[in-house]
């Protein structure tokens, strides 16, 4: 057994670690997991920085960290005020940013509350301002004759001058109603025989008294716009009212009030309008269609880009 | 001993000049960092202090307008030459104003006018962008007919002091007055209103072509000219530096031999 010398120190423990290599390649792990672990702990742990001191260049305030453009205070306080920011007095200044950074907290408030997904009016809105930020390439677009009037032919439907007519409703009261005790049958009948007496130019106010005919009070008297027409008369009758020519008496119609026979005595039939008197509208409704379509393409672009899934069942 | 005592006062004095070279490489190294980074830190003090001077004041600082023109020209050649062109002089065909003559559609060609202009653009649909109004097309919808058209051209081209038939232009006038409604923005001397971008006709300054032909087609077609703003896309500070760099060209005059050189520079370009 050798002798150790007594000058000789014994090896440090970490010495003899470090001497074999397979004791110190785990060692050495060991160590480095520490350090990364260490590492990892301190940025987790450490404290968070604190909120910008001071407001960057370019901004009169931060609220929140967010901040309030020095041009858009100035504007304000133009807009306000009517006086430049040089010329404003302190109050004005002081009253102007107090008020912008009101409006500033009540918006980020609006954001946590997550107003956009509970109030549609803020939604509404901002689906209007997209659409209508979208739309703005195209509306800058010239526009010229031939694509209004190419628009204009395309569409001639929306582009009708509205009929009118001036119509009377006579009505024979049957089963009860207003008191009239003849049944439908009779009504038919006489009714058939009045608009025979009409047609072959017996006078108006004879049949009427002689039948017992009683003029539709809802109806306004004289010329009246097709719609207003068919508001007073209901669809059935303005249906057989629409194929009257001026002077024409129609057959009887037979609704539950009583039996009706309707005499037109003028009818302006709706007409396609001549492209000139629509000019405006043509515009108008040609740049609606612009706007469409571009908010159209926007929402397919989104709708391709977004990740969609929908409830088993379900369908849009 | 002699010959090997001086072969070692050589070695050391070559060790010596190897030395005081290296020192001398690494000293000069040292003096350009330094400079530059004394450069760097000059351009970022004044950069900021271009944000922080009150916008209308920046253009008396000749310093400040030097280097905001620096710092804009390569913006400018990036982000806006491709509308207003790289002189400045704006593009009949697309409407694009002439940045340089002085003629100003909103506000007074301030450098905070110019400066929200390109923040927020014009027609951009953003709540703060340029938007109150737009040119209506008054023959596509019928408003005049292609006659009345034609004298009311007549009249602009009288308003703008340029050789025109004065009987058409009476008529015009009586147009522009009444039926057209054009006072209703350019005002009843014609003389527009920069609050919302209805432009001087008495200038003879035409965004979208000022001869008779370029008129007509412009009150028959109406103008929808769109700006995007920059808020988004540049910092506020390049969008400072724009707004000066813009101001002192096309007020060579107002920002003293900074602007002029400016203004030089960029004619110099063209």
């Amino acid at each position: 057994m050798p002798q150790q010398s007594p000058t000789a120190r014994p090896n440090a423990w970490w010495r003899r670690l470090l001497a074999s290599a397979s004791s110190r390649a785990p060692l050495l792990c060991a160590l480095g997991a520490t350090a990364g672990l260490g590492l990892a702990g301190a940025t987790l742990l450490r404290r968070i920085p604190p909120p910008v001191a001071s407001v960057p260049p370019g901004y009169v305030a931060l609220v929140n960290g967010k901040g309030i453009l020095m041009s858009d205070y100035v504007a304000q306080l133009m807009e306000v005020d009517g006086v430049a920011f040089s010329e404003a007095t302190p109050q004005q200044r002081a009253a102007v940013l107090h008020d912008m950074i009101n409006e500033e907290l009540l918006v980020q408030r609006a954001v946590v509350l997550d107003l956009p997904e509970t109030t549609t009016e803020v939604r509404t809105v901002m689906v209007a301002a997209v659409n209508a930020q979208v739309s703005q390439p195209a509306l800058a677009m010239p526009v010229t004759d031939a694509q209004l009037r190419q628009y204009y032919d395309s569409h001639r439907s929306a582009f009708m001058n509205g009929g009118s007519m001036d119509v009377t409703d006579l009505v024979l009261r049957v089963g009860g109603y207003e008191n009239a005790d003849q049944s439908f049958a009779q009504a038919e009948t006489d009714a058939a025989e009045a608009a025979y007496q009409l047609r072959a130019g017996a006078e108006r106010a004879h049949v009427i008294d002689h039948f017992g005919f009683v003029r539709d009070d809802n109806l306004p008297a004289g010329e009246q716009p097709d719609f207003a027409v068919k508001l007073h008369l209901g669809e059935r009758l303005f249906a057989v009212a629409a194929t009257l020519e001026d002077g024409q008496v129609s057959d009887p119609v037979s609704l539950p009030d009583g039996v009706h026979v309707l005499i037109m005595d003028r009818r302006v039939p709706e007409q396609g309008a001549d492209f000139d008197a629509v000019r405006s509208n043509v515009y108008t409704e040609y740049r609606d269609e612009l706007r469409r379509r571009a908010a159209e393409q926007n929402t397919l672009l989104l709708r391709r880009e977004a990740r969609i899934l929908l409830a088993p069942g379900q369908r849009e | 001993m002699i010959r090997h005592s001086s072969r070692i006062r050589s070695g050391a004095r070559r060790l010596a000049i190897r030395y005081f070279r290296a020192a001398l490489v690494l000293g000069v190294l040292l003096a350009i960092g330094a400079a530059w980074s004394t450069h760097v830190m000059a351009v970022a003090r004044l950069r900021e202090r271009l944000l922080l001077t009150p916008a209308d004041t920046v253009a008396q600082q000749p310093q400040l307008v030097r280097m905001a023109a620096a710092q804009a020209r390569p913006l400018f050649a990036r982000h806006c030459a491709t509308c207003h062109g790289a002189t400045m002089q704006g593009n009949p065909a697309t409407g694009a104003p002439n940045l340089v003559d002085g003629v100003w559609l909103y506000g007074s060609g301030s450098v905070f006018d110019i400066e929200r202009t390109i923040l927020y653009g014009v027609r951009a649909e953003t709540p703060k962008s340029r938007n109150i109004t737009e040119m209506p097309p008054f023959g596509l919808t019928g408003i005049l007919r292609p006659g009345e058209i034609s004298e009311v051209v007549q009249y602009l081209l009288q308003l703008s002091g340029r050789p025109h038939d004065g009987q058409a232009a009476l008529a015009g006038r009586d147009l522009f007055l009444g039926r057209g409604n054009c006072v209703d923005c350019h005002g009843p001397d014609g003389r527009g209103n920069s609050d919302y971008g209805a432009p001087d006709l008495t200038a003879n300054v035409w965004n979208s072509g000022g001869d008779a032909a370029a008129i007509y087609d412009s009150i028959y077609s109406g103008r929808h000219r769109v700006m995007p703003g920059w808020i988004q896309q540049l910092t506020l500070q390049q969008i400072r530096a724009l707004a000066v760099f813009i101001h002192a060209n096309s007020h060579p005059a107002d920002t003293g031999a900074a602007g002029a050189a400016s203004h030089a520079a960029t004619i110099a370009n063209r």
